[in-house]
């Protein structure tokens, strides 16, 4: 058991240290000027003595290996560097953004769960008839949609045509709502968002829960219940759909990968302000050095929610923890 | 593989329907690409109207901001996003081959190293990490397939490997491994051929990402300018603001249901050729 953990630890700190020294490599290695890739593509209309201090700050006139600790240091400690494009702190730009984005992907990751769960053991349930025939269709479609293709087609038909719900943004500008006003007025934002991103995340928990579940139903203590004459509602939902569930609980904290590249892309269609859609502007305007803190912190927030699920898997499924030691 | 072989796959796909749907779908896109410009009213590069046309009998699905035939855009844009798929499935493909080959064959040290890389891979956030790339290397044609390719071979590797693994333990290798075969020998005439039909399905499902990942790509702004793909005409018309009128009907619908159904194509294609491939599978269902 603790072993387990001990082994993905190490894992997890090597990705993080891979990422970090990629990071660091790639504004040193690419072909051209690397104050460009350091400071921003507005390094062009900067003063020499403005340019010395960017080389200064990031010592680039240090042997390699002294950079690099200085590196590890700044982004140890939070510093995450300057944006010039944006004038402001990096470190400022990601806190800004950050809570947007934990509320869109968190309660996507949350319903795109309950609604895969739900239709994946009615698939499996009813396994060779229509329904099944019918929901692996749907969700198969879901699965091969662009996302923002989706986000596009429900802005066009929900906001532009039916006026229902706001454009782009996460709350009305200049509005000083407060209380429940406030509150109707960020989910009337994050509605279309979030459908989107849980209309293209669904279908991985819908296949795994129809699988995991087709598996339980074939085992022997069901035939058992079903043979002691146990009503049909306590063996699914008491017997197969509880023990079907482990499963889908490794990919619950997995999926939060694929759902945060996913809302890269949803929250620029929305333009709603999490990192995502700062990755997108840094990107637009070439700010080499927030694309890469945007990247970095992706990347922390999936490596943390990987770590955090297998913690918990140990308690939800016994046999882990006997296995391993 | 031999022609009976091929002839039985041919007899269990053709009496699956999403898998004849899916291959029929390939061709009929196969068809649109290589017939281009024939199909093509116009050259989608350039100007042959004033800008923001409704469709009307000229302009099939009216023009674009620049008065580029849209219609002739999709027609063309089928060879870039089909192309783009194709070649970034076939690279992962060769490498997840690769590394799965060497790691199931080898085993002990060598396996259990790149199983570990492979797991590496698989954390980190992939659409994110080619946007990183992308926006380091410059957008390209070349460089959006290196993008995609270098990060899309991992789940494969995992899967040919197991596939290595369990060639490994029968009965013909064990007999060519005793009596001191040479291992180039094992590998090109009795592993490889086992690897080769789970590696076609598992290209297939590589290709229908990799047309997906393109089109994010593209829409953010990091696809070739040059050769329009269509997730390049949904940024375009994304940054016109297409949406907020009446023409994403015609210049956001068509680009987006040709990549779900080019997608759909592969999948259902990728999806069937591993029911066949997996007799336990077919019974199943």
């Amino acid at each position: 058991m603790g072993k387990f953990i001990a082994g993905k630890f190490v894992q997890y700190a090597i990705v993080i240290f891979l990422m970090l020294t990629l990071n660091f490599l790639l504004p040193r290695l690419m072909p051209g000027n690397p104050l460009v890739f350091l400071a921003g593509e507005d390094v062009g209309f900067m003063s020499s003595s403005e340019k010395e201090a960017i080389l200064d700050e990031h010592g680039l006139n240090d042997p390699i290996l002294v950079q690099y600790g200085t590196y590890i240091k700044n982004i140890a400690t939070g510093n995450f560097g300057f944006s010039y494009q944006q004038k402001r702190p990096i470190s400022d730009l990601l806190m800004e953004r950050l809570p947007w984005t934990l509320l869109l992907t968190g309660l996507g990751l949350v319903i795109s769960t309950v609604i895969g769960v739900m239709f994946g053991a009615i698939s499996a349930w009813k396994r060779g008839t229509k329904t099944d025939a019918n929901l692996l269709t749907v969700f198969m479609f879901l699965s091969a949609m662009p996302s923002f293709w989706v986000g596009m087609i429900l802005v066009s038909i929900f906001s532009a045509q039916l006026g229902l719900f706001p454009v782009f943004g996460a709350e009305s500008a200049w509005s000083n709502l407060t209380g429940i006003d406030r509150f109707i007025d960020i989910m009337k934002h994050l509605a279309l968002p979030l459908t989107t991103l849980v209309l293209i995340s669904v279908t991985s928990t819908f296949m795994i829960m129809r699988y995991s579940m087709l598996s339980v139903l074939g085992e022997d203590y069901i035939m058992m219940a079903k043979a002691k004459g146990v009503k049909e509602k306590v063996i699914k939902y008491k017997h197969a759909m509880r023990n079907a569930l482990l499963p889908v609980a490794t990919v619950f904290m997995l999926s939060l990968g694929f759902m945060l590249g996913g809302a890269t892309v949803i929250e620029t269609v929305f333009a709603y302000p999490g990192v995502g859609r700062l990755m997108f502007e840094s990107v637009l305007s070439r700010d080499y050095p927030l694309i890469q803190a945007t990247f970095l912190i992706i990347t922390f927030s999936v490596v943390l929610a990987n770590l955090f699920a297998d913690l918990i898997y140990p308690i939800l499924d016994p046999k882990v923890g006997k296995n391993n030691g | 593989m031999d022609k009976q072989k091929l002839k039985n796959y041919w007899s269990v796909l053709s009496s699956n329907n999403l898998g004849m749907l899916g291959v029929g779908i390939l061709l009929m896109f196969l068809l649109i690409a290589l017939l281009a410009p024939l199909i093509a009213p116009y050259d989608p590069s350039v100007r042959v109207g004033g800008p923001f046309i409704k469709p009307n009998g000229d302009f099939l699905l009216g023009t674009n901001d620049v008065g580029q035939d849209i219609f002739s855009e999709l027609i063309y844009g089928t060879r870039v996003s089909l192309l783009i798929g194709i070649v970034a499935a076939l690279i992962s493909i060769v490498i997840g081959c690769l590394v799965g080959v060497i790691a199931g064959y080898y085993g002990g040290k060598i396996d259990s190293m790149l199983m570990r890389f492979v797991d590496l891979i698989l954390v980190i956030p992939f659409l994110p990490l080619m946007i990183l790339l992308a926006a380091f290397i410059g957008p390209s044609f070349w460089n959006i397939i290196l993008v995609i390719s270098l990060i899309s071979w991992a789940s494969p590797a995992r899967v040919i490997r197991s596939q290595v693994l369990s060639l490994k333990t029968k009965g013909y290798v064990e007999a060519a491994k005793s009596i001191g075969t040479n291992i180039r020998v094992i590998l090109t005439k009795h592993i490889l051929p086992g690897v080769i039909p789970i590696a076609l399905s598992q290209f297939v499902l590589a290709a229908s990402h990799s047309i997906l990942i393109e089109a994010s790509l593209s829409f953010l702004g990091l696809g070739d300018p040059f050769t329009k793909s269509w997730g390049t005409i949904l940024y375009y018309a994304q940054a016109r603001g297409a949406f907020l009128t009446d023409a994403w009907v015609w210049w956001i619908l068509p680009p987006g249901l040709l990549i779900t159904t080019l997608v759909i194509g592969f999948a259902f294609t990728g999806y069937s050729l591993e029911e066949i491939l997996n007799p336990r599978l077919r019974k199943e269902r």
